[in-house]
């Protein structure tokens, strides 16, 4: 053992970043590169009728507009490549991140003069801003070749919900909507495409899961995968927004085209106007409950907006159909999902996929059923929640070391709840700073899947090379895995996990940086996943590189350098399988994480402002690889989750963005987060993953803003019917005006 | 074009610059000094903030002609050699950076707070860097960190 | 695209660059809004005029009567000033809620008053204090109040291509005086205001002597609430008179229905909530003080 899991390690990658030396993609700068500059749709919905470039092409310094002629195969896009890269004359723009032509130059302000000289004309369509309408029958089509706007529809039908409901004593019911949400990762795209010393078109840029760029810049420039090449540098934060690709493909065509280095940089306003977004969703939700508690049935119907584009829409459904009804036990449910084409931004990943949104409505359920029983909510809720072998709304049985019941136990108890055997007692929650304003508290459970789920075949490689001494010791290690270090660490976590794996101190393990030449595919830095799937790719390669060592030990042959890949499967432990199209019954997920946090709220009466006080989060990610980077994700999502709740909200008008700017969006500084937060980490190991690790990126960001809506509920008697809670929300819900 | 002088982190220089730059892109274009980040170009995130005669200001909506004659501070003049400075070090000892991009900016925010304040509360600290975004953190390891560093200054002035 | 960057070196040096520029060249202070103006092609002035380096214009002083503060004092240095947090302690409260740290490091009061945008907390600030602006031109220099300078949204009377203001001035408040500085907006720092109540309150006793509120913004210019105002005198301090005068003062305020920053039906109801507080809170203050 090397102690190297559980115990303080500090992040690889920090006193390069606390120099300012750590390099990000905006930070590379290549001889003889020139500038480019997108020229983006002025519609979100137009048929685009003449494109002249004649003025901009007069610009001295403009080098050369690059359109949709210049493009081998003009569509890409994650899973489904519905997206044009160039939108050419005769076709469709359909939101305002569609794009019509990129502008290199000599310099940045030259192709930023330039593309306001892109003379484009348009013949505008009608523009399609809510899913209700989208949904009609006879409304415009957002794609033409589709017999409607509905992307993808999902049954789920367990037992019999009119049968639970008549078993029910207590029926509550309520309708919730949440916003579009901008990542706001601190970075905005940027990038240099060029051609490497093998002819390769080569890519500088963050990413998520590089790999996947790498097959879809194969596909739209007619290559084959070994003449394309991605290198990712540090990533200035992602949160799901850089696993699709919004520069990189871009990158590609214009290195491909050019034949010579060009660099591209947005500044805050492109990012933010012209990037996916989390999904907004519309909540429809019916639960019953007997009357000492027990959930009888739930019906549900959900709505997300999937924007202009497929994107992940589908997958972030299928997640959000599956945690519809939260970590609880239904006999009966009964489960509609939707998710409806619009000329909205597109969206796609954002922390949670698709398990962020619904807590928010559950969670509210959870405390309407608690209040119409007269039941202490902890108490409604520890009745329900799942438990090792208990079964989901898909019928399946949970698995792994399902730690949702200790997580609410522990964060109950530190935020000062009594229990009396069964009876739990909510604390005293003192006096409000003034005579205005109300104290309450919320809380709320969540749970999410580690990594990908619905049979999609998850699998990470990694390669471990060891350099031996004479007398057989590891000198060092080299781990080898395209896992991106988002910011969430882990580089650092997986050097852990090799230290341990190899019984050497994390100071003598090196992660490769990442580059698609040199580094196998670990899938991408999203679903929670890494930890567990990379991580046990390491531990996998570690181990067999450890055998083969004691093979050259064994045989004497002098070898001084021992390499091993591996390659983990999710399915070799734990197959899951795509929803029953007609039922919904599946296996859906191949591991777990959970989490129960309490907001202590003040509302202010007559303003309706919220200030959360103080904050508990108890996560169950199993074992935790290294506390400091367990309290920094736990608190980052929380940050993300009280944005959600109370401050962030990306706004469109007729598919025209209003919020462009971190002036008008407007994510929580350190004055807007609590002042205190308690981090409860309960590790309850789950034997498949690494040391009994499970995952953590997207968990902390799923109960916060529901805990804090309860919580205001809590303190005021109201509901609101949509988040972000800003005050003038909650006033309007106190003054009773809708 | 115009001519700017100015000292940065030590070290004098000239340059010839368009008047409308930005010092931000001074910084990082001309002097190659990428400590200095870029994130929202307006001046509300901090990720920018060098000092200028010790004072901290969002470089990204500073002329450069601003620090004609003045002596800028940016991350990279806060080690010497390979030798982190001491918030840099309470940094690194409080997990205070994740994807490291707003990083620079709360250090330099950071600096220019302690050297007013040696003895902060963390209000006053949480005040300090008010001015600065962060997407990763939740800012309480900054909070910390900045915490720490006062300590160790404190610290190393009494020694 | 600016074509030269001047520094002024006197308040007639300044002038006389904008005469010669005829229109094309502008006066500039901290930068923090017209940096973004002119790279919004907002401003289409192509030479600068940097006022920051002229001697004797980043005083705090106090002078006949007046408390001046010069054309380059930015907003940190207001928030911080004894003498201002002592003898005008509704400026200094205002000044250190603008932006974040570096933002009021930078940004100047003048600055600000001159651009003429309603959002501005120093402006709200002065508007309750009756301050007046020094405007110098090549013919002279006069004293304008402040509210005869701010003519609507980003409109403001000095001509910047051709006056300058020097400096602003005020009466200190009396001892007595209670003030209070109420703000809503969608977060805690980094962010303009969605509304913003400052009040300074003068009693005798019980009794209100003399009341100034001054809002913005929630019309095209910061405004003074004088029916408000002549309610309160000589009434007795109490939460009934204060609603009464929220309520009067909510029935001037004409805001615009904003995505961001809430809809003209909520703000105007703050209006009342909120004058209503300051005025209690500025009652306290001076049974604290009187």
């Amino acid at each position: 053992m090397s102690d190297a899991i559980g115990t303080p390690q500090a992040r690889l990658d920090i006193a390069a970043k606390v120099k300012g030396t750590r390099k990000y993609p905006q930070d590379f700068n290549m001889e003889g590169q020139l500038w480019a500059a997108v020229v983006w749709a002025a519609h979100p919905h137009a048929i685009v009728r003449r494109i002249d470039t004649s003025a901009a092409e007069a610009v001295p310094g403009v080098v050369r507009i690059i359109t949709s002629k210049d493009v081998p195969v003009n569509s890409y896009g994650i899973g489904i490549p519905d997206q044009p890269v160039l939108v050419g004359e005769g076709e469709k723009v359909r939101w305002v991140g569609d794009r019509i032509a990129i502008v290199v130059a000599q310099d940045l302000r030259t192709a930023h003069r330039a593309r306001d000289l892109v003379r484009v004309d348009y013949e505008p369509l009608p523009v399609l801003t809510d899913v209700f309408t989208a949904m009609k029958d006879g409304a415009p089509l957002v794609h033409e070749n589709r017999p409607n706007n509905i992307l993808h529809h999902i049954p789920i039908r367990k037992g019999n919900v009119e049968e639970g409901f008549a078993q029910a004593d207590v029926i509550v019911e309520g309708e919730v909507a949440t916003p579009f949400v901008e990542h706001a990762y601190m970075q905005p795209e940027a990038g240099i495409g060029y051609i490497d010393e093998e002819g390769r078109v080569t890519v500088i840029a963050a990413a998520q899961w590089p790999h996947d760029d790498l097959h879809q810049i194969a596909r739209m420039l007619n290559l084959p995968e070994d003449q394309v090449r991605e290198i990712v540098p540090a990533v200035g934060g992602a949160f799901g927004g850089r696993e699709d690709m919004y520069i990189q493909h871009l990158l590609a065509l214009c290195a491909f085209v050019m034949r010579r280095p060009i660099k591209m940089v947005w500044d805050r306003e492109e990012s933010i106007t012209h990037t996916g977004k989390r999904h907004p969703f519309y909540f429809a939700y019916k639960v019953g409950a007997k009357r000492d508690g027990t959930l009888t049935a739930v019906k549900i119907r959900l709505i997300s907006d999937a924007g202009a584009y497929a994107s992940t829409s589908i997958p972030v459904l299928n997640n959000a159909a599956s945690f519809a009804a939260g970590p609880y036990k239904y006999p009966h449910a009964h489960v509609d999902a939707y998710t409806v084409f619009t000329n909205n931004a597109v969206t796609m990943a954002m922390r949670g996929f698709g398990a962020t949104q619904p807590p928010v409505m559950y969670e509210r359920m959870m405390d309407q059923l608690a209040e119409a029983l007269q039941m202490d909510p902890v108490e409604f809720r520890l009745k329900n929640l799942l438990g090792d072998g208990d079964i989901t709304i898909t019928g399946n049985a949970m698995w792994g070391g399902v730690g949702i019941k200790e997580t609410l136990r522990q964060a109950a108890i530190a935020a000062g709840w009594r229990q009396q055997g069964d009876r739990w007692i909510k604390p005293d929650l003192g006096q409000p700073s003034a005579p205005h304003k109300k104290r309450g508290i919320g809380i709320a459970c969540a749970y999410k899947n580690v990594g990908y789920s619905f049979g999609f075949d998850d699998k990470s490689e990694a390669e471990v090379i060891l350099r031996l001494r004479d007398d057989g010791s590891i000198a060092s290690a080299t781990v080898k895995t395209a896992a991106v270090d988002v910011g969430q660490g882990v580089t650092t976590a997986l050097a852990q996990i090799a230290a341990e794996a190899l019984g050497v101190p994390v100071s003598r393990v090196r992660v490769a940086l990442i580059d698609t030449a040199d580094t196998p595919n670990a899938g991408s830095s999203s679903a929670s996943r890494h930890t567990y799937i990379t991580g046990n790719a390491v531990y996998g390669a570690c181990k067999a590189a450890l055998e083969k060592r004691e093979r050259i030990l064994l045989e004497e042959t002098g070898e001084m350098t021992v390499s091993a890949k591996y390659l983990y499967r999710g399915r070799s432990r734990r197959p899951t399988t795509a929803y029953d199209p007609v039922t919904g019954q599946c296996n859906p997920h191949i591991s777990y994480s959970y989490g129960t946090e309490i907001a202590l709220v003040e509302v202010d009466l007559e303003t309706g402002e919220t200030e959360v006080l103080k904050m508990w989060a108890a996560h169950d990610a199993g074992k935790v690889v290294n506390p400091a980077m367990y309290f920094g994700q736990v608190a980052g999502g929380v940050h993300m989750g009280v944005g959600y709740g109370l401050t962030e909200e990306f706004i469109m008008e007729n598919g025209v963005p209003r919020t462009r700017r971190f002036s008008e969006y407007f994510i929580p500084t350190v004055l807007d987060m609590p002042r205190e937060l308690v981090s409860l980490a309960v590790e309850v190991e789950d034997p498949t993953g690494p040391f009994g690790a499970k995952g953590l990126g997207e968990t902390p960001t799923l109960p916060t803003a529901a805990a804090i809506a309860n919580a205001i509920h809590d303190a005021t008697g109201v509901w609101l019917k949509r988040i972000p809670a800003t005050s003038e929300m909650v006033w309007r819900a106190l003054h009773g005006k809708g | 074009m115009q001519t700017l002088e100015m000292n940065v982190n030590g070290s004098d220089v000239r340059l010839e610059i368009h008047p409308d730059e930005t010092l931000a892109e001074v910084l990082r274009d001309r002097l190659g000094l990428i400590g200095t980040k870029i994130a929202c170009g307006e001046g509300e995130c901090g990720a920018c903030t060098v000092l200028i005669d010790g004072v901290a200001v969002t470089s990204c909506i500073t002329p450069a002609m601003k620090a004609h004659g003045r002596r800028v501070t940016t991350i990279e003049g806060l080690s010497r050699d390979t030798e982190l400075h001491v918030i840099q070090q309470a940094f690194v000892d409080s997990t205070a950076s994740q994807c490291g991009y707003c990083t620079p900016g709360f250090i330099m925010a950071t600096k220019a707070l302690l050297d007013a304040n040696p003895n902060p509360t963390r209000e006053d600290i949480m005040h300090g860097i008010s001015g600065n975004l962060c997407r990763c953190t939740g800012y309480y390891q900054i909070v910390d960190a900045v915490a720490l560093a006062a300590k160790r200054l404190a610290e190393e002035g009494r020694k | 695209m600016w074509e030269e960057y001047l520094f002024a070196n006197s308040v007639e040096h300044a002038l006389e660059l904008l005469a010669r520029y005829e229109g094309r060249a502008q006066l500039i202070a901290g930068g923090t809004d017209l940096v973004l103006q002119s790279q919004r092609g907002q401003c289409p002035a192509t030479v600068m005029v940097d006022i920051t380096r002229i001697p004797g214009l980043n005083r705090i002083e106090e002078r006949d009567g007046f408390i001046l503060i010069g054309a380059q004092v930015t907003h940190a240095q207001i928030a911080a000033s004894p003498l201002i947090r002592d003898k005008a302690p509704i400026l200094a409260m205002a000044c250190s809620q603008v932006g974040g740290p570096q933002t009021r490091n930078a940004g100047t009061l003048v600055g600000n008053v001159v651009n003429a945008q309603p959002a501005a907390d120093g402006a709200t600030a002065l508007f309750v204090l009756d301050a007046e602006l020094e405007v110098a031109t090549q013919e002279g220099r006069r004293w304008e109040p402040i509210s005869h300078v701010y003519r609507g949204v980003g409109v403001c009377t000095i001509n910047a291509c051709r006056e300058m203001v020097t400096a602003v001035r005020f009466k200190p408040l009396v001892n007595a005086c209670g003030c209070s500085y109420q703000r809503l907006a969608r977060r805690k720092a980094l962010t303009l205001p969605t509304l913003v109540v400052a009040v300074v309150l003068e009693m005798t006793g019980d009794t209100i002597k003399a009341a100034r509120i001054a809002i913005g913004p929630v019309a095209p210019t910061p405004y003074r609430a004088t029916d408000a105002e002549a309610h309160l005198v000589g009434k007795k301090a109490e939460e009934s008179v204060f609603a009464e005068a929220g309520q009067l003062a909510a029935a001037k305020a004409k805001p615009r229905d904003s995505l961001i920053r809430g809809s003209s039906e909520y703000r105007t109801a703050m209006v009342g909530v909120l004058v209503r507080r300051a005025l209690a809170e500025a009652a306290q203050e001076c049974h604290r003080r009187g």
